[in-house]
């Protein structure tokens, strides 16, 4: 026997149902971070990860397609047979972008971990979880 | 026979999975909750198989053959997406609680009316996308069983409105997982066998463009369109009638229904407006079509990967992950998978160059995947080889466009109307209807092309919304708006324009082709710069904060 089925929506989006055409009365519940101070250092401390990895990215994508364009001689040296810029775009660079990724979430959660351990010495309120 | 055997082989085993999976994840109240019993490894496997789609499949191999080297840029583009997914957008959205993107600017800014403009983009982002899958379809469809090109379109429409009118594939991670999979060994066991089989006189004409590309053996070449190329030594080509003639050097125009043989070993006339196969340019792993190779490498990435993180189809997965810790972790898998499966379209193009050049001539490069195993491999291995490309190729256009279908009407039923569940199936076959009308004119015009107008879109509006509504605490709904329908009308308007009319060659024509370069900074400029004149609201830092408190 199947179980019957529910209409799965977002949050959001049943809100947005609810109030159908009316204007928004009241705003969205946004449960606000307890500690605004602990929270801001650890948005900008993301922030300044979420940089990093992008630029690393943009240097990384453009910098093997520029070598391409500055240096034709990656088209003639071979590796077994192979052209290397051929190598190097067909298989080289995904290890690359998989290992940047990688190194962003473990820094991302290191961040993550380390907000979370310095929460209770800042937190005064004995209900606050973590 | 045997390719349609197979394809009915996938689309079957497809419903079944597809009925249990459904089953499973209806089970409990919640689709989040059921989603939690879902490993992030058949996560990955799953939202890897949904993304891979007919671009990748037919499209990469069909532009390398055509365009050259340059074009796996395409699929680097596509997993360094997932890097900047990872970055940028993975944990927040799935913290935000919001599905699409219209929800997500409900709750960042606070404004039910721009949930309309998103709905917008997100109608014109997935018609876009959806129009190259169908096509993908009609292309496979006509190759393997002969009929015309519009059946194969308007049975597929019909197959994917249908399938999820009649229960869906929404919540079936399995089926997505399995057609990563069915994808993946469907494009691999061929392409090594290819290689294998190919013998190293093959093997070493694939890796040595500059040896010149040549007819290996008599080629008949029937022009299913007006042709203008350039041939650089004469050939006496035969007609059918069995009359020799002389084509001299220099340019030539053949007509609509022209039917020539070349001769075994003829140098390969090259196509107006396109590189030589095999020439410097030809190799050399830059996008070169308007003759600024860099600046359209460049640009050509940057709609790739900052169009990813603003498909709507990608967004709403991040939801299947239970944390927003997990949804990361999920993104890095997905491009581990995606790095696997894109070794191989490569391998279709080099070979496609040497045993199957003429598809050029025929402006058919599109099929090279499914016509290069039977070139290749005469008899009933080759056979079999052409039948798992071809099911592979519907896998994908079945998974990629069942999730490009529910979004877009999703979009249509929640955003742009006030919707329900039969509204919500009459969107599904509306959108379906829309796209295949579209998609039947659209037979000449590359996969890939298609797919990154749609990134191109995507990355000049949802990316900057995304990303300023994630990081930038004074994004306002005014800057919002007004970025949004910018980028949205120089993105669509500046490629349909390249599309449509014929521009003078030069830089007008590359800006207009790629306009990723400009639309993305001037998306992001507006934004910044309307939001500077105006006030956020109050709670608008906590809205922010609370998108990365763990």
């Amino acid at each position: 026997m199947s179980p019957r089925r529910e209409k799965l929506t977002s949050p959001q989006t049943r809100i947005a149902l609810a109030r159908g055409n009316r204007p928004a009365q009241h705003l969205l519940p946004i449960p606000g971070p307890v500690d605004t101070e602990a929270a801001r250092k650890l948005f900008h401390a993301q922030r300044r990860t979420a940089v990093r990895t992008v630029a690393l990215l943009t240097v990384l994508l453009f910098g093997v397609s520029g070598a391409f364009a500055a240096f034709p001689v990656l088209g003639h040296v071979r590796l077994g047979g192979v052209p290397l810029s051929w190598l190097l775009l067909a298989a080289g660079i995904y290890p690359l972008l998989f290992g940047l990724a990688l190194w962003h979430v473990r820094s991302a959660e290191r961040v993550e971990r380390r907000a979370a351990r310095e929460a209770p010495r800042r937190d005064e309120d004995p209900g606050r979880k973590r | 026979m045997t390719s349609v055997l197979a394809i009915g082989l996938v689309l079957v085993t497809s419903l079944v999975i597809g009925v249990y999976g459904v089953r499973a994840a209806r089970s409990t109240s919640d689709f989040l909750v059921a989603s939690r019993r879902v490993s992030p490894n058949w996560n990955a496997l799953a939202i890897a198989g949904e993304y891979l789609s007919a671009a990748s499949v037919l499209g990469l191999s069909g532009l390398l053959l055509k365009n050259g080297l340059g074009t796996m840029w395409y699929a680097v583009g596509f997993a360094a997406g997932y890097v900047a997914v990872v970055a940028l957008v993975a944990g927040p959205m799935r913290r935000s609680g919001a599905f699409t993107v219209p929800d997500f600017a409900e709750y960042r800014l606070g404004a039910p009316r721009l949930r309309k403009l998103c709905g917008l983009v997100v109608l014109v982002i997935m018609l876009l996308y959806l129009v190259p899958q169908f096509k993908g379809a009609g292309v496979v469809l006509s190759l393997v069983s002969g009929t015309p090109y519009w059946v194969g379109v308007l049975l597929a429409g019909v197959v994917v409105s249908g399938s999820i009118a009649a229960g869906g594939m929404r919540s079936a991670t399995y089926v997505q997982a399995f057609h990563y999979v069915v994808k993946l060994a469907f494009i691999a066991v061929p392409a090594i066998y290819l290689v294998v089989h190919a013998g190293p006189e093959t093997r070493a004409e694939a890796l040595n463009p500059e040896w010149g590309t040549h007819f290996p053996e008599a080629t008949p070449v029937e022009f299913t369109v007006d042709t203008d190329f350039s041939l650089d030594e004469p050939v006496t080509v035969t007609t059918p009638s069995g009359d020799g003639v002389e084509l001299s050097a220099g340019e030539h125009t053949v007509g609509q229904g022209t039917e020539y043989v070349f001769p075994e070993g003829a140098t390969i006339p090259h196509p107006d407006g396109l590189p030589e196969l095999g020439s410097e340019r030809w190799s050399t792993p830059l996008l070169d079509v308007g003759g600024y190779p860099l600046f359209e490498t460049w640009s050509t990435l940057l709609a790739i990967t900052f169009g990813c993180m603003g498909l709507p189809h990608v967004i709403m997965r991040f939801h299947t992950s239970p944390t927003a810790r997990t949804a990361r972790r999920v993104a890095v898998g997905v491009i581990a998978l995606l790095g696997l499966f894109y070794l191989f379209p490569m391998v279709y193009g080099l070979l496609g160059r040497v045993l199957t050049p003429q598809l050029v001539l025929l402006q058919g490069t599109d099929t090279v995947a499914v016509v290069l195993p039977a070139q290749a491999v005469p008899g009933s291995v080759g056979t079999v080889l052409t039948a798992l490309v071809a099911a592979g190729a519907f896998g994908a256009f079945l998974s990629t466009s069942s999730g490009l279908l529910l979004a877009l009407a999703g979009g249509l039923s929640h955003d742009l109307f006030q919707g329900s569940v039969p509204r919500l199936r009459l969107a599904v076959v509306v959108g379906a209807g829309v796209a295949v009308l579209l998609a039947l004119p659209a037979q000449m015009i590359d996969i890939n092309v298609l797919v990154v107008w749609a990134f191109t879109v995507a990355a000049s509006t949802f990316c900057p919304l995304l990303v300023l509504g994630i990081w930038w605490r004074r994004l306002t709904l005014a800057g919002a708006a007004s970025g949004l329908a910018v980028g949205a009308v120089t993105a669509t308007g500046a490629v349909g324009w390249s599309i449509l009319f014929t521009t003078p060659a030069g830089w007008v024509t590359v800006l207009l082709a790629q306009p990723a370069a400009w639309t993305i900074p001037l998306a992001f400029g507006t934004m910044m710069a309307v939001s500077g004149l105006t006030r956020p609201p109050d709670w608008a830092e906590h809205a922010v904060l609370r998108l990365h408190s763990p």
